[in-house]
């Protein structure tokens, strides 16, 4: 079945506290909530634009513009800061001739991301969405190896 | 060890967390019973007072005392909140508490709700904790089932509904009033206080925001009676703390412990001591926003007490040894912050945006002499003039650092 931007509003009540579900639905879904979207859901919850924007530029998990193929998150909270996180961080720079917080490569973005609550296990490093725990400096070519 | 109490992690591991069943089984839902059957919600109240419980997000509020301010509005709509947007690095307790007891966390809430006179609850968790998400779903879907969740809750006059929030990736959203603005479907900034949430919060009606674990005691409270839980830990804040310990220490996990341990306790007894060939240096308790613990304060007690030295803020501890690098952790703690801060006041959106400028030049030995004089000024601003306390997280541990290490900090500096 074709997901529409349509149909997924319909699944919701125009309340505000579906406001920012409706976001994260439909950024899921097609990557950014583009701006013809955004209209659509100003229109359905009867907002101005801005309100609505003004909303999903805020959230992390909101993404106003669309993320290129390839996005790897590292996690570089206190607790993976001192279990090297940082170390990792440099090797995917090197690796991929990239540079961390990099937003206008096509290709790839690398992410310095705030704590995901899986401390015991870090530093933690996710591709595309995909968790890797405990990342040494030397596993970052086999984590990468599958992407690029 | 094997005879303390246990009251949050009693059935961890024992009982399957998705079987509603097994968690009667294991004495689950007796509270919500007895509440029912012979209790008012002011008489309920008054036993939580009794108990002395208070806030586990960090800030120690008397969770009796907030249950009761709300109860007190004289309007029917009525909001509670069970704050489970855990952002604080270094934390994960009430993903835990999710994951392996999420039945005892309902109870607690429904029995919050009834007590505050609300017939609609929200479980606001954080977006990146979907596992979790899907198990209290399932978890709310099998109380329904079993009528401690609906229209009339267990054939009374009470009634309830709890809903499920997924946050979208805001570490200010675990500050009350910025997660009340974000289920309303605004930026996740704070709001001024008065009036404070109890008297206008959600939706502006009377709200109890409470963290997780708070919530977690109310069912053992409630079935044992408020006296018998101020007898457990310390005197100042009574029952037992979640400790999440990480780091130098031999075992890093999720840890329960009666509050007023001491911090050398804790590490040896629960955390199995320091790693074999490492050397304490510091502790940070707390989490990012936590103070530096030295080794002349291993024998502080561990408590929620306004006076305290170090507070104990979400219960994370952080062991770092003589090896590790203060400037990545400077680092990560100001990029945290920098990252983190919502942008609604200017001392916080640049305090924090210096501050993590200076610590990439410290970490690169670039810093100059005009970078030393403005950190004193940056951390002073951040401490004394931001809109929420988030400013002063980002001065606490940096300030902490800068005082007790000067010359591991400054070496590589020219």
């Amino acid at each position: 079945m074709n997901v529409t931007t349509e149909k997924i509003l319909l699944e919701f009540d125009p309340e505000t506290k579906n406001l920012l579900p409706v976001l994260k639905k439909i950024s899921a879904r097609f990557g950014h909530v583009a701006k013809e979207d955004a209209q659509k859901i100003a229109d359905y919850f009867s907002l101005p634009l801005s309100e609505v924007f003004e909303t999903a530029s805020f959230y992390d998990l909101v993404k106003t513009q669309k993320d290129p193929p390839l996005v790897i998150q590292v996690c570089s909270g206190a607790n993976c800061a001192i279990k090297s996180a940082n170390r990792v961080i440099r090797e995917i720079e090197n690796q991929l001739h990239i540079k961390a917080g990099d937003m206008f490569n096509p290709k790839v973005k690398l992410e310095i991301i705030s704590c995901l609550g899986q401390c015991g296990s870090g530093p933690v490093v996710v591709v595309n969405g995909n968790v890797f725990a405990r990342v040494a400096p030397n596993d970052v070519d086999d984590i990468l190896r599958n992407y690029v | 060890m094997e005879t303390e109490i246990k009251i949050i992690t009693q059935n961890w591991g024992r009982i399957n967390p998705q079987s509603i069943d097994e968690y009667i089984a294991a004495g689950g839902y007796q509270a919500l019973f007895k509440f029912i059957k012979e209790m008012d919600p002011e008489i309920a109240v008054e036993e939580i007072k009794t108990s002395g419980l208070c806030g586990r997000g960090g800030a120690g509020f008397p969770t009796g005392l907030k249950l009761e301010s709300v109860q007190k509005e004289k309007v029917t709509e009525k909001y509670f909140i069970c704050n489970l947007d855990e952002s604080e690095p270094g934390t994960y307790k009430d993903r835990m508490i999710a994951e392996n007891d999420p039945h005892m966390l309902i109870e607690g809430i429904i029995i919050a709700s009834l007590i505050v006179g609300a017939k609609k609850a929200f479980i606001y968790i954080n977006g990146n904790y979907k596992k979790s998400a899907e198990i209290l779903e399932r978890a709310v879907g099998q109380a329904k089932q079993k009528v401690f969740l609906g229209p009339a809750i267990l054939h009374s006059r009470y009634g309830l509904e709890i809903e499920i929030f997924e946050g979208a990736g805001a570490y200010i959203c675990g500050e009350e009033t910025a997660l009340i603005n974000s289920i309303e479907g605004k930026r996740g900034e704070p709001r001024m206080r008065p009036p404070f949430p109890t008297q206008s919060g959600l939706f502006g009606k009377p709200t109890a925001v409470n963290n997780a674990e708070t919530i977690a005691n109310i069912p053992w409270i409630i079935e044992n009676g408020g006296a018998e839980f101020a007898k457990v830990g310390s005197k100042k804040s009574p029952g037992t703390k979640l400790f999440i310990l990480d780091g130098a220490v031999k075992n890093r996990d999720v840890v329960e412990a009666p509050l007023g341990i001491t911090l050398k306790e804790l590490i040896d007894n629960y955390g199995g001591g320091i790693y074999a060939g490492k050397e304490f240096w510091f502790a940070q308790v707390g989490g990012s926003s936590g103070r530096l613990a030295l080794e002349k304060d291993l024998e502080m007690k561990l408590e929620y007490d306004r006076e305290a030295k170090i507070p104990l803020g979400s219960g994370a501890i952080l062991v770092v040894d003589k090896m590790a690098d203060i400037h990545e952790l400077l680092l990560s703690w100001a990029s945290f912050f920098r990252r983190e801060s919502c942008g609604k006041c200017v001392p916080c959106r640049e305090g924090t945006f210096r501050l993590w400028e200076i610590a990439k030049r410290l970490r690169d030995g670039e810093i100059s002499d005009r970078d030393k004089a403005a950190i004193e000024d940056i951390l002073w601003t951040l401490n004394n003039t931001t809109f929420c306390p988030l400013g002063k997280f980002a001065a606490t541990a940096f300030g902490d650092a800068l005082q007790y290490f000067p010359k591991e900090i400054y070496k590589l500096s020219k």
